[in-house]
């Protein structure tokens, strides 16, 4: 896995911080339990001095877990703000779209994600997004609790029925990018898989227009054998 | 009752039983034959939970595997996070509680004894309806099942409302329980048992009461919404009409936060009287390990939405949650360096509790960091959802419920039974346990991280990087249960043959150790007089003073006047 937009940049950062601060944790813990069982061990006989730690010791290491517990929670927080920004369309982004975001739809459904573009152009399963442009998924749900996650692009948000959630990206490189739904929704929970295809403007546009083009034709076909009397 | 061998100058204790043994046990509210049979249940669930993560680790052995079928394997996960939870952890913690507490603070009973003993056999009813799903069909909404999944549209069959039934007696017989311990720690504690003076563990018995006082009505909230839900047309936990799925999360979660943190506590209230024993000094800083337990009940709860931040909440509430969660690292690194600050210095003797205890400090630290990341919002957003986050909880929870379990089942097997689990056998077990603790989570840790291998899920897909991982991890799950296995071997075969043990096994300072081992029905001839936090140590330098230098205290004296 690697980050291909802003905010992934910024989760990656994150993580390592993350990962930085767990094993201070797990050296401190796990390393001066090792030491003081290998190095008291080995003591037999005497009775040990019965040493307790007065208030001073205590306030002085409460006092240190506070000032890196501090630490990390301010770089969560400087971090996750720049995470969650919406980003800004570059010069080889959609124009369109270089106010506002490109809006799109996605629906998490028992076992499917549907796409839904600004033109009524729909698509299953895969989404097809320009480079380097903002895009807002809108994710609903129309049956259970899924998890929309394409972990290069963005961070995992769920689709919950009744509530609107959003996730934001700007794909920095053209390129096929997969996701897996993420939350246990049924017998198919594990195949929900997703792909999102990252192309230029140009044949994102292209893209919208066919798919529209297909999508009417298809339903002109099936309105025009119903109104024959035919079954489609 | 056993005869009492060591002390020949009482022979009689009561009337010869004219009843068979099981139903003294299933008719008694005593206390210890309450807890015995909590920690008895619990640790034949622990097995049987065992059993459905092989079969679940065997499915994902291989990519793409066909071993179990989908609904087969949503069952087993359902199945697995009940029985863990509901049927292993919580009544494990609850047992040890019931059947020490009273021991610790000198009391002769309970204060509300056929309330703990309802609360058992809640346990008992709650674990029965679980399994009898399987007459028909189990659940197969997984360990937390989210609204709507677990509404009547999506799983019409009655598995949901078995889960439910059951989670939610087995959630009022804890809190019955709880109710008991609160009342036996506030007013049955021997003459000098200051609240300053009460062991650790009567602490943590103490503080994990009042959190279940707090936490299991909000489950049996949930429950009772989702029950109505599925079968009186309720609109609680429905998008669409008026209620939200949102409330189940915030409600369940709340109770699964509070049940992690109460695992937690308890083996960390049973380390810290494992390790001043085997190091032969008193804890580092009494009062700061108990205040630190109290904040980890409080802030950890407070925490729930650390759950939640791929949910549709505010960024605010997530923020709220990762400030508690972090929070957290205080009262746990304070915790964590008054424990190695008792060892230090000490006369150290590795026996089997002191290794448990020191595997589930690890473990529970290793859980921990990795939760710490996870607490990071943004963080979060990668790293939730995925087999790490799996990991962590495993990391946590094995270490707190199986290795903080085992570690109180050998320290207190000797005051239960009257004998020592064998020492060569528990060595065996630990290190395999050890070993499968490693092999099973650490590459799931990996393959959630960096390829992002999803949760819950009953098949993965080859080229997607988690091969090797996940077959490690199907090895270490077997190890693991090898060694989870020898011990509850071992506790079998010890009971019997054993190496006797008299009434203080380790030279303990607290006064479950005055009783005798196992203790009689009402606990104390003579209730001893308290004047320090170390009572029993008091005891024996008293004794020693007197002339009897080095020998133990006999459970029938009474403290000698200092």
């Amino acid at each position: 896995m690697a980050p291909h937009s802003p905010g992934t940049d910024q989760i990656d950062t994150l993580l390592w911080i993350g990962f930085v601060a767990a094993a201070i944790v797990v050296v401190a813990v796990v390393g001066g339990l090792l030491y003081v069982l290998r190095r008291y061990g080995a003591e037999r006989g005497a009775e040990p001095r019965q040493l307790t730690g007065g208030r001073g010791i205590q306030l002085r290491v409460g006092a240190a877990l506070g000032a890196f517990a501090a630490l990390i929670l301010v770089l969560s927080i400087v971090y996750t703000g720049k995470a969650q920004e919406t980003p800004a369309t570059g010069a080889a982004g959609l124009q369109a779209s270089s106010s506002a975001p490109l809006k799109i739809m996605a629906t998490g459904q028992q076992w499917l994600w549907r796409y839904d573009y600004p033109n009524e152009a729909f698509s299953y399963y895969k989404l097809v997004v320009p480079v380097d442009t903002a895009v807002e998924l809108d994710l609903v749900s129309t049956d259970v609790v899924h998890t929309w996650d394409v972990p290069d692009l963005a961070g995992k948000r769920d689709a919950v029925p009744g509530k609107t959630n959003h996730v934001v990206f700007s794909a920095d490189e053209e390129g096929t990018y997969f996701g897996q739904a993420a939350t246990l929704s049924g017998q198919a929970y594990a195949p929900m898989r997703t792909e999102v295809e990252v192309v230029s403007p140009q044949r994102y546009e292209a893209f919208v227009e066919a798919q529209k083009k297909d999508i009417q034709e298809a339903q002109d076909r099936v309105v025009g054998l119903i109104e024959n009397g035919e079954t489609p | 009752m056993s005869a009492p061998t060591a002390n020949p100058e009482l022979v009689v204790d009561g009337f010869p039983s004219r009843r068979p043994r099981w139903v003294e046990i299933a008719t008694s509210a005593d206390h210890k034959d309450v807890g015995r049979l909590l920690i008895t249940g619990a640790l034949g669930f622990l097995f049987i939970a065992m059993v459905e993560l092989l079969l679940m680790r065997l499915q994902l052995a291989v990519p793409e595997n066909g071993f179990l079928s989908p609904v087969t394997f949503n069952r087993m996960l359902s199945l697995y996070g009940a029985t863990a939870i509901f049927l292993f952890a919580l009544p494990l913690a609850l047992g040890f509680f019931y059947y020490v507490a009273p021991l610790q603070i000198g009391a002769r009973g309970t204060a509300l004894p056929r309330l703990g003993q309802l609360g058992a056999w809640l346990f008992v009813a709650g674990a029965t309806v679980l399994y009898a799903g399987f007459l028909f069909t189990p659940t197969e909404a997984g360990i937390n099942p989210f609204a709507p999944l677990s509404s009547l549209a999506f799983l019409p069959n009655n598995g949901v409302d078995a889960w439910a039934a059951a989670a939610g007696l087995a959630t009022l017989g804890f809190v019955l329980v709880s109710i008991d311990l609160v009342a036996t720690l506030r007013r049955r504690r021997a003459p000098g048992m200051a609240w300053r003076r009460l062991p650790v563990f009567s602490w943590a018995a103490a503080i994990c009461s009042w959190l279940l006082l707090v936490i299991g009505p909000v489950m049996l909230a949930a429950i009772t919404m989702l029950l109505i839900d599925r079968n009186f047309e309720g609109i609680f936990l429905a998008g669409d009409a008026g209620g939200s799925p949102l409330l189940w999360q915030h409600l369940s979660w709340i109770f699964f936060t509070g049940a992690y943190m109460l695992i937690l506590i308890f083996a960390l209230g049973a380390i810290a009287e494992i390790v001043p024993t085997f190091s032969r000094k008193p804890l580092f800083n009494r009062g700061a390990v108990i205040g630190s337990l109290v904040a980890i009940a409080v802030l950890g709860t407070l925490a729930w939405m650390q759950n939640m931040f791929t949910a549709p909440i505010a960024l605010g509430w997530m923020y709220f949650a990762m400030i508690m969660s972090l929070a957290l690292i205080v009262p746990f690194g304070l915790v964590f360096f008054n424990l190695i600050a008792t060892l230090a210095g000490g006369t150290i003797s590795m026996r089997a509790p002191l290794l448990f205890a020191a595997a589930a400090i690890a473990a529970i630290s290793i859980g921990l960091a990795a939760e710490l990341e996870h607490s990071m919002v943004a963080v979060g957003w990668r790293l939730q959802h995925t087999t790490d986050s799996t990991a962590a909880t495993h990391f946590a929870l094995v270490g707190g419920a199986v290795f903080g379990g085992f570690a109180a089942l050998h320290w207190w097997f000797p005051k239960m039974t009257g004998r020592t689990m064998g020492e060569t056998l528990a060595r065996f077990s630990f290190w395999t346990m050890l070993l499968g603790t490693l092999l099973a989570f650490v590459p799931l840790a990996l393959a959630g991280t960096y390829d992002g291998q999803v949760v819950d899920a009953y098949k993965f897909f080859d080229g997607t990087g988690v091969n090797a991982y996940n077959l490690i991890a199907t090895i270490g799950a077997f190890v693991l249960a090898a060694g989870i296995l020898m011990t509850l071997v071992n506790a079998i075969l010890s009971r019997e043959s054993g190496a006797p043990a008299g009434p203080d096994a380790w030279g303990a300072d607290s006064l479950e150790w005055f009783a005798l081992s196992p203790p009689e029905p009402h606990n104390f001839d003579v209730l001893p007089d308290v004047r320090s936090a170390r009572p029993l140590r008091d005891i024996r330098e008293a004794i020693a003073r007197r002339g009897g230098a080095g020998e133990r205290p006999r459970a029938r004296e009474s403290q000698p006047v200092a």
